[in-house]
């Protein structure tokens, strides 16, 4: 097809998309965005690339924190483009909706935008990279979610290495999360790694060498011991192949982020939990690959607060209610010590996009929990309560959430109840809260 | 008073991607309630895994944790000794395959030699079984003969004549789709169920504790145990 064939496709695509949106708004079935990215890429399959191509393009992705970091990158890339005469125009999927149609529909949205800030599905980043020639990724980590469905995290972290083998020099610079062996494997074969040290200490689902299959070695937390710099995660390394954790040029410490030429900047976001430091120390260096300074990009990522509803305040069967997304036992490992309410409303489901096994549970140390009030809500709330009882936590149990948070209140918005909870929960108690 | 019953969770860092350590936790809960002391011990690759315990408990893994974690055990000896002296040993999916005499692993189904203690073979399935699953345990009856769990296995296991399944299909894939589940040969007990299985099936983790210590054991009632399973039961039957 020739190039104006190509360019009327794409037209006719976010033509009927956008008109499906319109639509599905009008007989009041949500913001439509779902519908009009499955239409454009159902009349132009190609949409994808096409949308991605002639823009710069940072691509951000991971099992946890995809949102927030994309929020980062979204408002750093935002308040340096407004300054700019003309602005060159952001746009980025501040929804979430990170599969291919969610991309399509976000970009088709905004043509005559110059930059994207996308958050990408694991499953998605090969074909983003092929197709849209990203000019940055951030991957951030792997770890253990939907095995279900994604039975064995080896192989994304393969497709990702393939894809970046495949582009070689047209390939994009990757920031890389040097924590995390199954990230550095795959990040490994880029043309360019700037390696982030974030301190995370999340080793349960990286016990194998990715290159070889033999048990790393770790050193412990805080043994480095480089003069008070040796990050708190301990390294790690392969006695077999030598895979080792590479040294990084961008690091967490504590509360500040610590920049290639030594520049120190206390973090102070918007947003709890060391893990969004880590998120935010990867945004700040891909923003600043993408060509941005580095304190007016951090200045601008402090303003974030409730990135897709991730920390928001809002009032449920009317009780304050903070929500804090855990969905794996990565992110609960993050998340639980965050919740400071009493009670505290643990929220749980099994839907596809959570995972149908719910057997995790018993992988994250609820123990942490006991002499404090909780209660177990959501659809798998019996699950949580038999979990609970194992670990000692006493407990009330009450699956239904508009239920469960009537009888965790009252609470005001100074003091509003911690509910920590799995996406589909988190998404209800949105709807319920007015947030979406 | 007597030595505490002794559990060893065998590679949890290689077999334990699937909540199973729950099973250790249950185990553990289960005869503290009733006044019976238990240790818990995490063994680890590297380390020799203690032969002198009651009950061993593996869980499930990854393809490559797998074929670590037969080298490791194999170099060990620690689980053989174990299960020469009777000692009962509870393995779920990755860890059921691997107490078989092979398994297959990789894109390329490389077949590797088990740990040879269940008279099972397993092969590469053609389809993955995920899912919730409904057995009903050989030899029992009333509501404690159902076993529910949630199966996620690209395995089909055949059993060899020296190994009887523990439980038959009601709902889901089990071991082949020959109709069995799970495989029972002395003491040891080869299972695809997570749940983790001993959480969701009381009945089945007090038979291990029966296996592996010859106590006696009285009723136990868990709070929210007979809800869920009622939960789990209807569940699988409404699907």
């Amino acid at each position: 097809m020739s190039r104006a064939g190509r360019g009327l496709r794409l037209r006719l695509a976010t033509l009927a998309g956008s008109l499906a949106q319109w639509a599905s708004r009008a007989a009041g079935r949500g913001s439509g965005t779902s519908i009009r990215g499955r239409l454009i890429m159902k009349v132009d399959p190609g949409a994808l690339g096409k949308l991605l191509t002639g823009r710069r393009t940072v691509l951000v992705s991971g099992t946890n924190g995809k949102t927030t970091t994309t929020h980062f990158l979204g408002a750093a890339l935002s308040q340096w483009s407004q300054r700019q005469a003309p602005p060159p125009g952001v746009v980025t999927n501040a929804d979430g909706a990170n599969l291919h149609h969610g991309l399509a529909s976000a970009l088709s949205a905004a043509p005559k935008a110059q930059f994207a800030a996308l958050e990408t599905d694991e499953r998605v980043v090969p074909d983003a990279i092929r197709l849209g020639h990203p000019e940055v990724v951030v991957m951030l980590n792997f770890s253990r979610d939907q095995l279900d469905r994604n039975h064995e995290i080896k192989r994304l972290a393969r497709d990702w290495r393939d894809a970046l083998v495949e582009a070689v020099e047209a390939g994009p610079v990757v920031v890389a999360n040097v924590n995390e062996p199954l990230i550095v494997w795959a990040a490994q074969s880029a043309r360019k790694v700037v390696w982030v040290d974030t301190e995370s200490v999340w080793t349960a689902d990286a016990v194998l060498c990715p290159e070889c299959g033999t048990v790393l070695s770790r050193t412990e937390p805080g043994e480095a011991g480089d003069g008070g710099e040796g990050g708190e995660g301990g390294d790690w390394s392969c006695s077999d192949c030598g895979l080792a954790q590479p040294e990084a040029s961008w690091l967490v410490r504590g509360t500040a982020i610590v920049g290639p030429e030594g520049d120190r900047w206390e973090a102070d976001l918007g947003v709890p939990g060391r893990f969004n430091i880590a998120n935010a120390a990867c945004a700040l260096a891909g923003a600043v690959e993408m060509g941005l300074a580095a304190e007016p990009a951090l200045v601008a990522m402090r303003s974030v607060r409730a990135p897709a509803g991730r920390f928001a305040v809002t009032e449920i069967a009317g009780v304050s209610a903070r929500l804090i997304l855990a969905k794996n036992p990565a992110g609960w490992a993050e998340s639980l010590p965050l919740a400071a309410s009493e009670p505290i409303v643990l929220a749980v489901s099994s839907e596809a996009a959570d995972g149908r096994d719910i057997s995790w549970l018993w992988d994250v140390d609820y123990e942490q929990l006991a002499g404090r009030p909780v209660i177990a809500a959501g659809p798998r709330a019996w699950d949580l309560s038999v979990r609970l009882a194992h670990a000692e936590v006493d407990h009330r149990c009450i699956p239904d959430l508009a239920a469960a948070l009537a009888a965790a209140g009252p609470a005001s918005p100074d003091q509003p109840v911690d509910v920590v909870c799995t996406y589909t929960c988190f998404q209800s108690l949105r709807r319920i809260g007015g947030l979406s | 008073m007597s030595a505490p019953v002794h559990v060893v969770v065998v590679y949890q860092s290689l077999l334990g991607i699937y909540g199973d350590q729950g099973n250790a936790a249950v185990l553990r809960r289960r005869l503290q309630w009733r006044g019976v002391d238990c240790t818990v011990t995490f063994a680890e690759p590297g380390v020799p895994l203690p032969d002198d315990a009651q009950i061993y408990l593996l869980g499930g893994g990854e393809d490559g944790a797998q074929v670590a974690a037969v080298r490791e055990l194999l170099a060990d000896g620690g689980l053989h000794r174990a299960v020469d002296r009777g000692a009962a040993v509870l393995a779920v999916c990755a860890g059921y395959q691997i107490m078989g005499r092979s398994f297959t692993v990789g894109h390329d189904d490389r077949t590797v030699d088990g740990l040879g203690l269940l008279d099972v073979t397993t092969t590469r399935a053609q389809t993955r079984a995920v899912g919730e699953i409904l057995t009903q345990w050989e030899g029992h009856d009333g509501d404690e003969a159902w076993l529910t769990g949630f199966e996620n296995h690209g395995g089909r296991t055949v059993l060899g004549p020296t190994a009887a399944p523990l439980a038959r299909v009601v709902h889901g894939v089990g071991n082949c789709g020959d109709g069995t589940e799970g495989a029972v040969a002395g003491s040891v007990i080869g299972t695809y169920p997570h749940g983790p299985v001993l959480v969701r099936n009381p009945a089945l983790a007090d038979h291990v504790l029966r296996l592996g210590t010859g106590l006696d054991l009285e009723p136990l009632d868990v709070p929210g145990l007979a809800e869920l399973r009622a939960e789990r039961l209807a569940a699988v039957r409404a699907s």
